[in-house]
């Protein structure tokens, strides 16, 4: 416990220098759009016993990449990502979106797609996809519109008025998508959002996700167990090890784009998840 | 794409019906018993099997009912008055107390035992104490049905909202809801079965707390006027308040229901609603 207390104090001691040093208005044009996380270590105590989830965790992503996050079940991989949603406060580290730090969630900064889609079941998809915009206090003609958009985007503005027990998983999973782009966050973050979804429906989700990233020019960090589903839609792989997780490697992902399937027979592709695959079972 | 769209299903009717359903023989069955009862009632005390003194014929009840409706009329005005406003209290402060406990932890872990251990209480002995302190007038048995009726729908309530999927609240966070907004527009709708179920139950104990009441200690209400009665030795007189009592606690019933329908329906309606161009 004497350690969380003084992980605390270090946190406040490093985002007071950090907000003298860089301030709200951080010049950098697209800065916006970059993710940067700093010494960060969690330990969380369950019934008096202590353990290290996270490691020593330091990483950035420039604007406008894909990457992916991969490691053994219990790593801490969704724990991580919870962090940067500002879910959940690590215990001793610093994350910053676009220059300022993040502590709390801020979906005009960065969006979250959970793994279960996590709609609420009594608002249809257009009222869902509005909800955060509504929190916001957005006025409903604006709300509207722009759900619409989000929703024509991931090409499901005709299912608008359904409820999500109506829709198929790959169809909720694309609603929250758009709940997750409807206040332009330039970062999206997903945490295994296509786990639940039979092997056919993932692989056409992935496809379809890549597109709207194109289309969107999000930055979008990437969570998932599945080493395949990682390199084909990543620019970038991090490889975290068994708890307490630890950055092994960045794997950069030198498969031209736009992927397609057939990339997946390449030998470059076998290499690649060869390489990773060792990295985790070692 | 067009894979993953066809997957939509939609309920097809209430499944084939052959011979008189399950549902219809129950109805039946039901408006039977009802009958049997209002026909017992008229012919026992008729026969003289029980003395009119003991159960008063259906017909000299009705009679009473009649004769006097003026009266009931006026008592009855009073304990709607006093069992809405007591509802207000109870079941309006109860759910949204419910719901801050049951998706508190801190909260909960604090509370809770202590709702718990005072629902456990007898609080009709607690009634001379009302009076004393609101009067024998419609204040202290709304403060009394209040108290009545608050616990089990803040424990109703608390238990709903403890068992929300806890992913919708995170998500609802994850887009800076506060912790008002998240009650209000996640947890509530989340938890409308539990919320109506102890409405319903809460509801129900109002209408006990302020006919109890009034049988007690008051100088007016349906109850005041049963007790009265009773006194008189008026039998039918007795029953004729009991009638109104009982249907005051069906209508309160029904009409929760009918809400439950209604939340419960509209979701079933939109389902059967398929997108006109859905495959």
């Amino acid at each position: 416990m004497p350690r969380m207390t003084q992980a605390t104090a270090s946190i406040r001691k490093r985002h007071g220098t950090t907000m003298s040093v860089v301030g709200p208005d951080h010049p950098a044009a697209d800065a916006g759009k970059t993710l940067d996380v700093r010494d960060l270590n969690h330990t969380y105590s369950v019934n008096g016993k202590t353990t290290q989830a996270l490691q020593d965790i330091a990483f950035n992503v420039s604007a406008g990449r894909f990457i992916s996050i991969v490691g053994p079940s219990g790593c801490g991989k969704s724990s991580l990502l919870m962090m940067l949603a500002g879910l959940l406060t690590p215990s001793e580290g610093r994350i910053a979106v676009g220059g300022r730090p993040l502590v709390k969630p801020d979906p005009t900064r960065v969006g979250v797609v959970f793994q279960d889609a996590s709609l609420f079941p009594w608002l249809t998809a257009r009222r869902n996809v509005e909800f955060p915009l509504f929190l916001r206090g957005v006025a409903k003609a604006v709300r509207r519109e722009k759900a619409e958009e989000a929703l024509a985007l991931v090409g499901l503005e005709r299912f608008a008025d359904s409820l999500p027990h109506e829709l198929s998983g790959g169809m909720k999973q694309r609603v929250s998508i758009a709940r997750g782009l409807v206040q332009d966050p330039p970062i999206l973050l997903m945490d295994e959002p296509f786990a639940a979804l039979d092997e056919q429906t993932r692989i056409t989700m992935g496809d379809e996700l890549l597109r709207i990233w194109e289309k969107a020019r999000k930055t979008i960090v990437f969570v998932t167990h599945g080493l395949s589903e990682a390199i084909y839609l990543s620019d970038e792989v991090l490889v975290l090890s068994g708890r307490p997780g630890r950055i092994l490697d960045r794997v950069a992902i030198d498969l031209p784009r736009p992927r397609s399937l057939d990339m997946m027979a390449q030998p470059r592709f076998a290499d690649l998840r060869e390489a990773i695959w060792h990295m985790i079972k070692a | 794409m067009a894979y993953d769209q066809s997957v939509t299903h939609v309920p097809r009717g209430s499944g084939a019906s052959v011979g008189i359903s399950l549902e219809t023989k129950a109805r039946i069955c039901r408006y039977a018993i009802i009958a049997a009862v209002i026909v017992a009632w008229e012919i026992v005390p008729q026969l003289g099997l029980v003395p009119r003194l003991f159960l008063p014929s259906l017909s000299s009840t009705l009679a009473m009912l009649m004769a006097h409706s003026g009266d009931f009329a006026v008592q009855m005005l009073v304990t709607l008055q006093e069992v809405g406003m007591a509802l207000v209290f109870a079941c309006g402060f109860g759910i949204l107390f419910g719901l801050w406990v049951g998706s508190t932890l801190t909260v909960r872990k604090a509370l809770l035992p202590v709702v718990s251990a005072l629902f456990a209480v007898p609080l009709v002995v607690l009634y001379p104490l009302f009076t004393a302190w609101f009067g024998i007038g419609s204040a202290s048995k709304v403060v009394f049905a209040s108290v009545y009726g608050l616990l089990p729908t803040v424990l109703g309530t608390a238990a709903g909202a403890q068992t929300i999927d806890r992913q919708l609240t995170q998500a609802a966070r994850s887009m800076g809801a506060t912790r008002l907004q998240q009650i209000l527009w996640v947890t509530l709708p989340a938890s409308v079965p539990t919320v109506l179920a102890s409405f319903r139950l809460g509801g129900a104990l109002v209408i006990v707390g302020v006919v109890v009441a009034e049988m007690m200690m008051s100088s007016a209400g349906i109850g005041f006027l049963l007790s009265k009665y009773r006194t008189q030795l008026n039998s039918s007189g007795v029953f004729a308040a009991i009638i109104l009592i009982l249907a005051l606690a069906i209508g309160f019933d029904l009409a929760v229901q009918a809400i439950e329908r209604r939340w419960t329906g509209g979701v079933r309606n939109k389902a059967a609603r398929r997108p006109a161009d859905a495959p």
